[in-house]
């Protein structure tokens, strides 16, 4: 226990103001401002170690009574530990993928090199965005796609000053700020549905306090306006239902029809005046 | 105007008249848009006759007050107050401070440059 922090609450303490919340911190201090109370502080301290070993004597008993695992059930890792010591040798070696979770995230190769999905991260704390990244890039991996990144784009510092006080007195202000960290994951050469379900795997396991936003590109045959034509009549018929339930049900022709529609929107419009 | 109040009252943060009177203004004004753009588009479209044009005009202007977007005004979700309201965080200067002190505010900290 330090001293010097002690020694600040004395004159109150001697004015008997100063309310203590622990009694072995009130002992403590005690027995640096008054001798005489030198007996009663010791018989606290001493006490307390007694406590411990009671409570050491407790739980000890409760270990040494576990009945031993049977030795022809499932090897637990302690027994592995145990049986690696034995030999001398160095422990067994994880699995592959366990190991793979203490270095850095795998990578797929791209052979084009087409970009297919940009995907923006935003978060306001780094340990959050750094961890998703990593475990986007796992995810990426183990979904056959080439990720690159994480780049870390321009930060956006936001910041705002306000006078500290409700009321005036300008010349007193608070600055205030907000840092949006960003990073960018591109995939390339993946094929359009597995980008889509890394991205529904990244939303499904969402972290908290970070945005995601992701540019997808698609590539088709050429030709895309004639098969867009041929499909459109399709499409049209498709919409013929919705659009009755958009704006005007009779169609407006002439300045004829203009006229009327106003007159008799009128009343309501005006609600009747 | 209570003909734009809800019946039912359906705001979740401080309330009180002024912040009422906005929230139903901001509705009325959401209910109307579609006719006040096509009146307006009808009073610019030279191509029309300028008849149609002024009755365009006239009920334009004969629409209620509480339908114009310049009858918005943003105010601070926490007091009500008109004046001094982020728009960031829709709070005053004020609540906004002792908001960011507290560390209410997501990302928000004390800056020092």
């Amino acid at each position: 226990m330090n001293s010097a922090p002690l020694l600040r609450p004395l004159r109150s303490m001697l004015q008997g103001r100063l309310q203590l919340a622990t009694a072995t911190t009130r002992t403590a201090r005690t027995a640096l401002l008054r001798p005489a109370t030198q007996l009663r502080t010791n018989a606290s301290i001493a006490s307390e170690p007694k406590a411990a070993a009671a409570a050491v004597d407790a739980s000890a008993p409760s270990t040494t009574k576990t009945p031993p695992p049977p030795p022809s059930s499932n090897t637990t890792p302690l027994d592995l530990e145990a049986a690696a010591t034995e030999k001398g040798g160095e422990l067994p070696r994880m699995p592959r993928s366990l190991e793979a979770l203490y270095l850095k995230p795998l990578r797929r190769e791209a052979e084009f090199g087409v970009p297919s999905c940009d995907l923006q991260l935003r978060s306001y704390s780094v340990r959050n965005l750094e961890f998703f990244c990593d475990f986007a890039l796992r995810a990426a991996y183990y979904c056959g796609l080439p990720a690159y990144g994480p780049v870390p784009l321009p930060r956006k510092t936001e910041r705002w000053t306000v006078p500290k006080g409700h009321f005036i007195d300008k010349k007193s202000q608070e600055n205030f700020e907000r840092i949006t960290l960003r990073r960018l994951i591109q995939i390339r050469d993946g094929h359009p549905e597995t980008v889509q379900v890394w991205l529904a795997f990244l939303q499904k396991h969402a972290y908290y306090g970070i945005g995601m936003k992701a540019n997808v590109w698609e590539f088709s045959k050429l030709g895309v306006g004639k098969a867009m034509d041929e499909n459109a009549a399709e499409v049209s018929k498709l919409l013929e239902d919705k659009w009755q339930h958009l704006g005007h049900v009779k169609k407006l022709d002439g300045i004829e029809d203009i006229e009327e529609f106003l007159a008799t929107e009128r009343t309501k419009v005006s609600g009747g005046r | 105007m209570s003909m734009f109040r809800s019946k039912k009252f359906d705001l979740g943060c401080f309330a009180n008249i002024k912040v009422i009177r906005d929230h139903s203004k901001r509705k009325a004004f959401e209910a109307a848009e579609p006719e006040r753009q096509a009146l307006r588009y009808i009073i610019r479209n030279t191509t029309l006759p300028q008849r149609t044009r002024a009755v365009a005009q006239l009920q334009l202007t004969q629409m209620h007050c509480y339908t114009r977007p310049t009858q918005i005004r943003n105010r601070c979700i926490m007091g009500g107050k008109g004046r001094g309201v982020l728009r960031d965080f829709k709070m005053t200067r004020f609540n906004f401070r002792m908001q960011a002190v507290l560390g209410n505010i997501p990302g928000v900290k004390k800056a020092s440059w």
